[in-house]
């Protein structure tokens, strides 16, 4: 397989000292990120390569552990702000994830109107889950209508945490939100089941671009949110290979691990293997050596 | 929607549910319902520090973060406290005949309220309530219901047991206990359909308030509980001695599903432990597999396969030996292990003649076990 281009980008000061979100800082990394992922001019000129005008693009979220340690809403709207920027119509953005109760406690204003960018939860009156079962190698799921009739194009905009079961929760993990019984993909690590997922027709025909969100990046005792072991990182991840942004998550994951004096994931039990079984299955790159990682400052 | 609207809608709903059951509640389809989830700390688990907490219902021991659930999707750590999200949050309820459980040996012939709370500890790929045991409480269109309303019910639809059932009751363990205890105060008696997925303290509570437990035995394999239920075998095992040990009474179900599960050297060797551990006179019942949920690419059990496991499980000295699924079939009546007479007859979940009197055989005297009364 070939190599995989993760794009790193550090934006000191997005982050205010109550945890804040600068919006003019994090539009400028999402830009930055963006331009280098696919090599084109601009921003604009590479989601014009990544989504066509008549693509209905969703960006599926985690608000899973409310304000503290959710993806950011000013991250989200920008990067909406962005889609828009590159002639896709505002109506034809969705932001969402399983709930509107878990959006509303990240933070996030819910538009169901037309216009606009749309923020909503599947739980959303007149959309909820499909009544046929998906099944997929080791998943039966029914999927959120949201993902199925509602979009064509997914960015998983994720949050990069440590995790309890899987070890690492990013990009891949986010699409747990996309169906109705994640909890049932939670033994055994979450192998193979977010691979699985990922793999299943739904979700890999349309993600296009994993970013994530490490702002402030759980290490240690994730998916919740513990501020001992939460460092500001300050830092955007993006890729178009989904095992690479993830597999590069799980090292800065390890580096700060190492720095607290933790053991690392291996020696904890919870190496993420789920990355090795989605390289196996062609989903992606999971090894150091074929991922090449680019970072930025802005 | 008031209660009445309520009960009376779902009594139009019409479910299919056997000759005799009477629709209380209706089964949600629903998935983008606004069910209510209750905050009702629950029992069995410890706290640990970082406000974690470790689940000791079942032998999963799901350790869990704040705002995570256990695998059963009904049990939630907030803020370091746990809770069950679906105490009195009935989804399905209804009067159904006993037989239809199955029960053979506890009160025949009669009703059980028959209730369940959305939620599952296992996640068999052949489920026939997938609905409401593979969904969240979110899912589900549920009903606020007490113990004391359960109760109630129970009288007004001359149901002298409630049943716990379709989904996996230990997840509603809090629930169930509380009403199983008032109920049995009140006179009623109290019936439980299970996996038998659960831990040994909160299983040595539950046989003290109840009076029937039927586990159903996924197979005899830990192969087939890996891939086919996501579950282990051993503990299971351990519930069915423990139930037996206790004063509960207890059947065992086995769904004989081709080709997965139906190989007779593993039945045997399945007849031969619950001899040696629990004695002959547990009822076994084989039943019939039809296609759903994930296993919809398998047949159902050819008649003949059930008929080969029940011989086996008669040679190999059992006396209470059912087919189940198959209405009309001889299989589905009991006969006196001593003289063979036929002392209780059944066609479906009708039962047409009992021959029993204080426990033993009318024609000879010989103790028939169960709860007859």
């Amino acid at each position: 397989m070939l190599s995989s281009t993760v794009v790193s980008v550090h934006a000191g000061g997005v982050l205010s000292v109550d945890g804040s979100v600068d919006p003019g800082k994090i539009k400028a990394a999402l830009a930055a990120g963006l331009k280098m992922i696919s090599g084109q001019g601009s921003a604009e000129q590479s989601l014009k390569s990544l989504f066509s005008p008549r693509e209905r693009v969703g960006i599926k979220i985690n608000a899973i552990a409310g304000r503290k340690l959710a993806t950011r809403p000013e991250t989200s709207l920008a990067l909406a702000q962005l889609l828009a920027e590159s002639g896709l119509p505002s109506r034809n953005i969705l932001i969402w994830d399983r709930t509107n109760r878990e959006l509303k406690e990240a933070g996030y204003n819910l538009n169901l109107a037309l216009e606009g960018p749309r923020v909503m939860g599947t739980d959303t009156n007149g959309f909820g889950y499909e009544s046929e079962l998906s099944s997929h190698r080791t998943i039966g799921s029914l999927f959120s209508t949201l993902l199925t009739r509602n979009t064509s194009a997914s960015i998983s905009l994720a949050l990069l945490k440590d995790h309890g079961m899987a070890g690492v929760t990013a990009g891949m993990k986010n699409y747990y939100g996309a169906v109705h019984n994640p909890n049932k993909y939670h033994d055994s690590g979450c192998n193979p089941y977010i691979a699985d997922l990922f793999d299943s027709s739904e979700i890999k025909t349309r993600h296009k671009l994993t970013v994530l969100d490490a702002l402030l990046v759980q290490y240690h005792r994730g998916p919740s949110h513990h501020a001992r072991w939460a460092e500001r990182l300050e830092t955007l991840l993006f890729s178009l290979d989904p095992v690479a942004a993830d597999s590069a998550g799980w090292a800065i994951i390890e580096r700060l691990r190492a720095r607290a004096g933790l053991p690392s994931l291996k020696e904890d039990g919870r190496e993420p293997a789920y990355l090795f079984t989605a390289e196996r299955m062609g989903l992606g790159n999971a090894r150091k050596e074929n991922i090449r990682l680019v970072e930025l400052e802005v | 929607m008031n209660r009445r609207r309520f009960f009376r809608t779902a009594a139009g709903a019409g479910l299919a549910l056997g000759a005799n059951a009477i629709p209380l509640l209706t089964h949600a389809y629903a998935f983008s319902g606004q069910g209510g989830l209750s905050k009702v700390e629950a029992r069995h688990y410890r706290k640990l520090p970082d406000r974690e907490v470790e689940c000791r219902l079942c032998p999963r021991n799901c350790k869990l973060g704040d705002k995570e659930r256990g695998y059963c999707g009904v049990r939630e750590n907030i803020e370091g406290t746990y809770y069950t999200l679906v105490y009195g949050k009935v989804c399905s309820l209804n009067a159904d005949p006993i037989e239809k459980k199955p029960f053979f040996h506890f009160m025949p012939g009669t009703s059980a309220l028959s209730l369940a709370t959305a939620g599952c500890n296992v996640n068999c790929k052949f489920c026939q309530n997938w609905e409401i045991s593979q969904v969240r409480p979110e899912q589900v269109r549920s009903f606020d219901l007490s113990p004391a309303e359960v109760i109630d019910l129970a009288r007004r639809h001359n149901c002298p047991s409630v049943a716990y059932t379709y989904s996996e009751p230990v997840v509603f363990f809090e629930y169930m206990m509380d009403t199983a205890e008032a109920g049995r105060r009140q006179g009623l008696r109290n019936a439980v359909v299970t996996a038998g997925h659960i831990n040994p303290e909160p299983l040595a509570e539950l046989v003290k308030a109840v009076d029937a437990v039927k586990v159903d035995l996924k197979a005899f394999t830990q192969e087939f509980y890996t891939d086919q239920v996501r579950g282990s075998l051993a503990p299971v095992l351990e519930a069915i001695k423990a139930i037996h040990h206790s004063k509960a009474w207890l059947e065992i179900v086995y769904l004989v599903i081709p080709t997965l599960n139906d190989n007779l050297d593993d039945i045997r060797r399945m007849c031969r432990w619950i001899i040696k551990e629990i004695g002959p006179d547990v009822p076994l019942h084989f039943s019939r597999f039809h296609p759903m949920y994930l296993l919809k690419n398998l047949p159902p059990t050819p008649l003949a396969t059930l008929e080969k496991a029940h011989a086996v499980a008669l040679e190999e000295g059992l006396h209470f030996v059912y087919i189940g699924n198959i209405p009309g079939h001889q299989a589905e009546n009991t006969y006196c292990p001593k003289c063979r007479n036929m002392v209780v007859r059944r066609v479906g979940y009708e039962v047409q003649k009992i021959e029993i009197r204080a426990g033993q055989c009318r024609f000879c005297s010989h103790p028939v076990p169960g709860i007859w009364t």
